[in-house]
């Protein structure tokens, strides 16, 4: 794992998995995705609103530790002003950003530093499930 | 007197940097332990120099394989104090023995109506054979609870064996917590209803002396490499009269007095128990583990583990914000922990960046988990390679990540 994102993973994995911008209970979400690891416990369910074929809003609540808990965050903001289409290549996307047979460099794939910091899981293989917990709901649904 | 330094020197995977180029400090022994080179040495030998089946051919190797296997089933017989060589069943391992016994023993001593007593700290493989079967048959699963120190409530247990009790199952360590059960006083109770007492006893067998006549079980397994050997080996433990009763633990070669087309008979001993090639590695290094564990002393094994997991104790509880879960009368080597406002994953993998291999989760144990009302712990488990040294690492490190992390 080169320095930078081994910095941007205590950076911005920190102060994601802190930020409560997109934390909470959607009412009228038209989607409610359950993402559970019966492995480690860590269990989120996610509300997307879908109007038209947009996403305007996008939250989640539930436990876990700090790498599921910032991925899920980044995905609801992720989310937010895109249309399922839009979602599938970044979520094809994440998953190839966190693959550590990936023969892709994480900068290659993304410039956005809060997606970039989880690139951090090909060194952990054992977390790269933490990281894809929600991501691989969503990608049942798009 | 125990010189972890010098018996670390024995065990060559500490020979090595990790790939960040640290000392590796090893605290998940729990889960499995390290293997000392004289049972590296015994697989290796084995398949370089004696290798051929055991028991049923009439050449070298073989003969000499054999005699070397029969000298371990003697060796595992005295470590155990089983009163013969014919109650000592080699097998693949804790759950194997685990799953053997609940589907040829008690399968078809089970009816609907009837229970089984297991407790509230079972490693999943101590539960859900017993869950299943009951599911199955129809059957009462009696859960024994613990109480707030994490000891079990042995004062519910009279009250829990009633005439419908058929069988008795439960841990000599709790996995998850490290408490430390009694099993003779529970043994004892169910003696005098004559019900069958199975001890799993997986998490005691590298630390604390196993005497199964004086704990009077009916059953007791536990695993190979929980005690310095090799994985896929494992030992059951049955009274006599029990493994006589029963119908082969499985079906294979070298079970049976004869065999016809539409049906057979089945020799009596263990080798009714043990069909099919056995592990002959595994039981060769197995032997290797036993006489490691034999050449330092049970006795002076457990006093020095008990010291550094008090000194353990004692420094996390002068932690804050650190809290160890569970203070029982009689503690095993093995403490869990939760660190206020970080999860034990993330701690993991802060303590693996410094070269700590220590375990977070659930343990295979949820039910303990909901009872403590924590949806994870971090466990540290010790082994006789461990120094209080590696405890000052740990608390060092914990701190450092408690004021990034939280």
């Amino acid at each position: 794992m080169n320095d930078r994102i081994k910095a941007l993973y205590r950076s911005h994995i920190l102060v994601n998995a802190k930020d409560e911008s997109h934390q909470g209970k959607l009412e009228n979400a038209t989607h409610v995705l359950e993402a559970y690891n019966p492995m480690c416990g860590d269990k989120y369910t996610l509300y997307i609103k879908l109007e038209g074929d947009k996403i305007s809003k996008a939250s989640f609540e539930g436990f876990g530790c700090a790498i599921s808990k910032a991925s899920t965050a980044v995905l609801s903001k992720q989310l937010e002003g895109k249309s399922l289409k839009e979602m599938k290549p970044l979520v094809e996307m994440f998953f190839e950003l966190v693959n550590e047979d990936s023969d892709q460099s994480p900068e290659s794939l993304t410039d956005n530093e809060d997606l970039l910091a989880f690139a951090a899981a090909r060194e952990f293989p054992e977390r790269k499930t933490c990281a894809t917990l929600s991501w691989g709901e969503l990608e049942k649904l798009v | 007197m125990i010189n972890a330094e010098k018996l670390k020197l024995q065990f060559p995977i500490f020979n090595q940097k990790t790939p960040s180029g640290l000392d590796l400090t090893y605290l998940d022994n729990g889960a499995t332990c390290h293997k000392p080179q004289s049972v590296i040495d015994a697989i290796s030998d084995f398949y370089s120099k004696g290798y051929s089946t055991v028991g049923r051919a009439s050449y070298w190797p073989s003969s000499e394989t054999t005699v070397a296997f029969r000298e371990v089933r003697k060796l595992v017989t005295e470590f155990i104090n089983a009163p013969s060589e014919d109650e000592v069943v080699f097998n693949f391992g804790t759950t194997d023995g685990i799953n053997k016994i609940a589907n040829t023993f008690l399968r078809p001593r089970l009816s609907a109506g009837d229970e089984v007593i297991t407790t509230e700290m079972e490693h999943h493989a101590n539960l859900l054979p017993w869950q299943q079967l009951c599911i199955e048959k129809g059957a009462k699963l009696s859960i024994l609870p613990i109480l707030d120190t994490g000891d079990l409530d042995y004062e519910s247990f009279e009250t829990l064996l009633n005439d419908r009790v058929k069988f008795v199952a439960l841990t000599a360590v709790s996995n998850a917590l490290g408490v430390k059960n009694d099993l003779k006083r529970i043994c004892a109770i169910a003696r005098k209803k004559n019900i069958p007492v199975f001890i799993d006893a997986a998490q005691s067998v590298s630390h604390d002396e196993v005497d199964v006549q004086d704990i009077d079980c009916d059953f007791l397994v536990f695993s190979g490499h929980k005690i310095y050997g090799p994985t896929g080996v494992g030992v059951l433990y049955a009274k006599k009269k029990w493994l006589d009763a029963m119908m082969p633990l499985s079906y294979g070669g070298g079970i049976v007095k004869e065999v016809q087309l539409q049906e057979s008979t089945f020799v009596d001993g263990v080798a009714r128990h043990e069909g099919g090639t056995p592990n002959i590695a595994g039981v060769l290094g197995l032997g290797a583990a036993i006489r490691f564990v034999q050449s330092i002393g049970m006795h002076e094994i457990h006093s020095y583990l008990m010291d550094i997991t008090d000194y353990a104790k004692t420094k996390l509880n002068e932690m804050d914000g650190i809290k160890v879960l569970g203070n029982p009368v009689h503690q095993a080597p093995t403490l869990s922990f939760v660190m206020d406002g970080v999860h034990p994953h993330d701690l993991s993998t802060f303590l693996n960046e410094k070269g700590i291999c220590i375990r977070a989760g659930h343990h295979c144990a949820q039910p303990l988990m909901k009872k403590l009302k924590v949806p994870a712990t971090t466990r540290m488990s010790l082994a006789i390679y461990n120094t209080k040294a590696d405890i000052d690492k740990l608390i060092e490190v914990l701190k450092e990540t408690q004021a990034f992390l939280s």
